[in-house]
C-alpha cells in the first residue's frame, strides 16, 4: 500500500472516528428529556431544517437520538478496549517470559476462556444476571485477552532469543523495562492498536445486538443505536428515516474504527521502515 | 592484594548440551585468568567452544543443561564473586547421569547477574545488525546506555555524551547517525555504534565475541583499528574472541588458543607474534596458514 492511500484511509476514517469520539465526549452534557422529546403532531417526518435526521414513530428527533444513542456504547467500549489491551499485553508478557506454573497457569486460563464463542458467554452472562453495559463491556474485554495475549506470548518468545534482546540483557536492563518497553511499547504497539478498536467495534456491536433483540441492553425510551433499528419492526415498513441513520451509523462506525486501527498500526510499523 | 587478584579467573568450566546422540561436551574443564587492564584474545575455529565459553562468562548459556562445573570468579571491587558458586546445589545423580534444574539454576544465575551485567562486563556480538535495537534510532540507545550508567546526568548532557560517544566510534556525521535507525547504517556502522553502545554502559571488563564477523574485509580491518585506538585511548579489560589468528595478535596481551572444547595453548601474543618458545601443533598450524613464524613444535 503506498504511502498517498495510507495517508488517504488514516485521514476518511480517522474523521468518522474523531466524529464518534467528538460525539461521544460531548453527548452527556446535551440535556435530553426523552418523555418531553415526543410529539405525535410531527411523526415520521423527512430530514429537514428543523430535524436533520427527521423524526421518528413517536415525533422525536432522529438526530438527537442518534447523539444521545452513543452514551450506551462509547464510555464501555473505551472501558473494554483498555482493559482488553493492558490485561492481554501484561498476561501474553508474563506468559511469555515466565517458566513453569506461571507460564502454564496463564495460557490455561486462556484457553479456558477460549473455548466458547464470544457473543454465547455474553448472552449467558445476560440470561443469567440481566447485567449493565458495563458489566456487559468488562465480560467482552475479558473474551478479548485470550488472542491478545496468545500474539503478544508469541512475539516476547520469539524476541527472547534475538542478539538485541540478548544484548539489552548484557547492558544490565532489568527485565521488566525490556518487557514493558523494547517489547510491549516498540515492538507489539501496532499490534495493540489494532486489537484495541477491534474491542471498541465489538462492544458496540455487542450493545447493538443486545439492544436489538430488545431484552438485554438499552431499554426504550433511552436511545440506543439498536434498539433504534430495532423499530423498524413496529413501523411496518412506514418510514425509513428512524432507522436508516442509526444503521449507517452502526455499520460506518464500526468499519471507520477498524479501518483506523488497521491504518494506524500499518502506519506506525511503517514509519521506522 | 587485590591487585593481584585477575579480574575474572575461569577454573575447570564444563559446559555441556544435550542432543540426539546424547550429552555433548562442548567446553572441557577451561581455565584462564584475564588481570585488570589485559586485554585477552580468544582464538578458535567455530565449535571450538570460544563462544560458549564467553556466554558462559556472561551468564548466558542458552540450552540444556549448560554449565555443568567449574568456577567463574569477577573481581568486583575487593571481593571475588563465584557466578557458578550454586551449581552444585542445582546437580543431582539419576542413574549414571547427572541431571541439572535448569528453571531454579536460570533463576540463580539471573539474580546474580542482574547487579553485574553492564556494570561489570557487557558484550559486543556478532552479527552487528541484529545486535541493536531496530526501533530505537542509534542515538536513543547510546543515550539508554548512558542513563543506565549514570542515572544522575541531565537530559541534555546525556545527549551531548551520546553524540561524543559516536564520535569516539569513529563515526562520520555522529550527529546525523544519533537520530539514524539500524537499518538505515551499514554493517560496520552499526558495530561502531553497538560498540558505542557497550562502552557508553561503562562496563569493567567488554566482551567482543567475534565483532568483525560477517563484515567485509576492508570494514573489519576499520573496526579492528578502532579496537586498537580505543584500547590506546584508555587502557580497558576486554576479552576479544575471533577465529582470525592476525586480529587477535594485533589487539591482544595474552591468547588462549581453544579447540573441540579444551583450551590447548596459553601464551602472550609477544611471544606468538615472534615465533618465541614451544606451539601447540594447532597453533603452529594457525600460525603458518597466516604467514608467521611457528617456533619450535612442542
Amino acid at each position: 500500500m503506498g504511502d498517498k492511500h495510507l495517508r488517504a484511509g488514516l485521514i476518511a476514517s480517522g474523521t468518522v472516528v474523531a466524529l464518534v469520539l467528538l460525539v461521544g465526549i460531548i453527548s452527556p452534557f446535551v440535556p435530553y428529556d426523552p418523555a418531553e422529546a415526543v410529539n405525535y403532531d410531527q411523526q415520521l417526518q423527512p430530514p429537514s431544517m428543523a430535524h436533520i435526521f427527521g423524526t421518528d414513530g413517536q415525533g422525536r428527533d432522529v438526530a438527537m437520538r442518534v447523539l444521545k444513542g452513543t452514551e450506551a456504547f462509547f464510555l464501555p467500549g473505551l472501558f473494554a478496549a483498555a482493559l482488553a489491551t493492558l490485561l492481554g499485553a501484561l498476561s501474553g508478557a508474563v506468559a511469555g517470559y515466565a517458566e513453569g506454573w506461571l507460564r502454564t497457569g496463564v495460557i490455561g486460563t486462556m484457553q479456558l476462556i477460549d473455548t466458547l464463542p464470544r457473543l454465547v458467554y455474553i448472552i449467558l452472562v445476560c440470561t443469567i444476571l440481566n447485567p449493565s453495559i458495563y458489566l456487559i463491556a468488562f465480560v467482552a474485554a475479558i473474551l478479548f485477552v485470550p488472542s491478545i495475549a496468545t500474539v503478544i506470548r508469541r512475539r516476547v518468545e520469539a524476541l527472547g532469543s534475538e542478539d538485541y534482546i540478548l544484548a539489552h540483557v548484557a547492558h544490565g536492563f532489568r527485565p521488566v523495562r525490556i518487557l514493558l518497553y523494547h517489547i510491549l511499547w516498540l515492538q507489539c504497539r501496532p499490534m495493540l492498536i489494532r486489537q484495541a478498536t477491534y474491542v471498541f467495534g465489538y462492544v458496540l456491536f455487542v450493545e447493538v445486538a443486545l439492544s436489538y433483540l430488545g431484552d438485554y441492553g438499552m431499554q426504550e425510551p433511552l436511545p440506543s443505536w439498536g434498539n433504534m433499528v430495532a423499530q423498524t419492526r413496529e413501523l411496518g415498513g412506514a418510514g425509513i428515516w428512524p432507522w436508516a441513520f442509526p444503521a449507517v451509523a452502526i455499520v460506518l462506525t464500526i468499519s471507520a474504527f477498524l479501518a483506523f486501527g488497521n491504518l494506524l498500526a500499518r502506519a506506525d510499523e511503517e514509519e521506522v521502515r | 592484594m587485590s591487585a593481584e587478584l585477575p579480574l575474572l579467573s575461569v577454573q575447570d568450566l564444563v559446559i555441556e548440551f544435550d542432543t540426539r546422540q546424547g550429552r555433548r561436551r562442548v567446553v572441557d574443564q577451561v581455565s584462564f585468568d584475564l588481570a585488570p587492564g589485559e586485554v585477552l584474545g580468544i582464538l578458535g575455529e567455530s565449535g571450538s567452544g570460544k563462544t560458549m565459553t564467553t556466554m558462559a562468562v556472561l551468564g548466558l548459556v542458552a540450552g540444556e543443561p549448560g554449565v555443568m562445573g567449574g568456577s567463574i570468579k569477577l573481581l568486583d571491587g575487593e571481593q571475588q564473586v563465584d557466578l557458578l558458586s550454586d551449581l552444585d546445589g542445582v546437580l543431582s545423580r539419576k542413574g549414571d547421569r547427572v541431571v541439572k534444574n535448569g528453571r531454579k539454576w536460570r533463576r540463580t544465575v539471573h539474580k546474580r547477574m542482574q547487579p553485574l551485567w553492564g556494570r561489570m562486563m557487557t558484550a559486543v556480538f556478532q552479527n552487528p545488525r541484529h545486535s541493536l535495537d531496530p526501533l530505537m534510532t542509534v542515538g536513543a540507545q547510546v543515550e539508554e546506555s548512558i542513563e543506565l550508567a549514570l542515572p544522575d546526568l541531565a537530559a541534555d548532557a546525556v545527549a551531548a555524551k551520546a553524540v561524543d560517544w559516536l564520535d569516539r566510534v569513529q563515526m562520520n556525521q555522529p550527529q546525523r547517525v544519533h537520530g539514524s535507525y539500524p537499518h538505515e547504517l551499514s554493517g560496520g556502522m552499526c558495530q561502531r555504534a553497538m560498540i558505542a553502545v557497550a562502552l557508553a554502559r561503562r562496563p569493567k571488563l567488554l566482551i567482543a565475541d567475534e565483532p568483525t564477523t560477517g563484515l567485509d574485509t576492508t570494514v573489519r580491518a576499520e573496526i579492528v583499528e578502532l579496537f586498537r585506538a580505543l584500547l590506546e585511548e584508555e587502557r580497558r579489560s576486554m576479552m576479544y574472541i575471533s577465529h582470525d589468528i592476525r586480529e587477535v595478535l594485533y589487539l591482544a596481551d595474552r591468547v588462549i588458543v581453544m579447540k573441540g572444547g579444551k583450551v590447548v595453548e596459553t601464551e602472550t601474543a609477544d611471544n606468538l607474534r615472534l615465533g618465541r618458545g614451544t606451539r601447540a601443533d594447532y597453533t603452529a598450524m594457525l600460525l603458518s596458514a597466516a604467514d608467521l613464524p611457528t617456533g619450535a613444535a612442542a
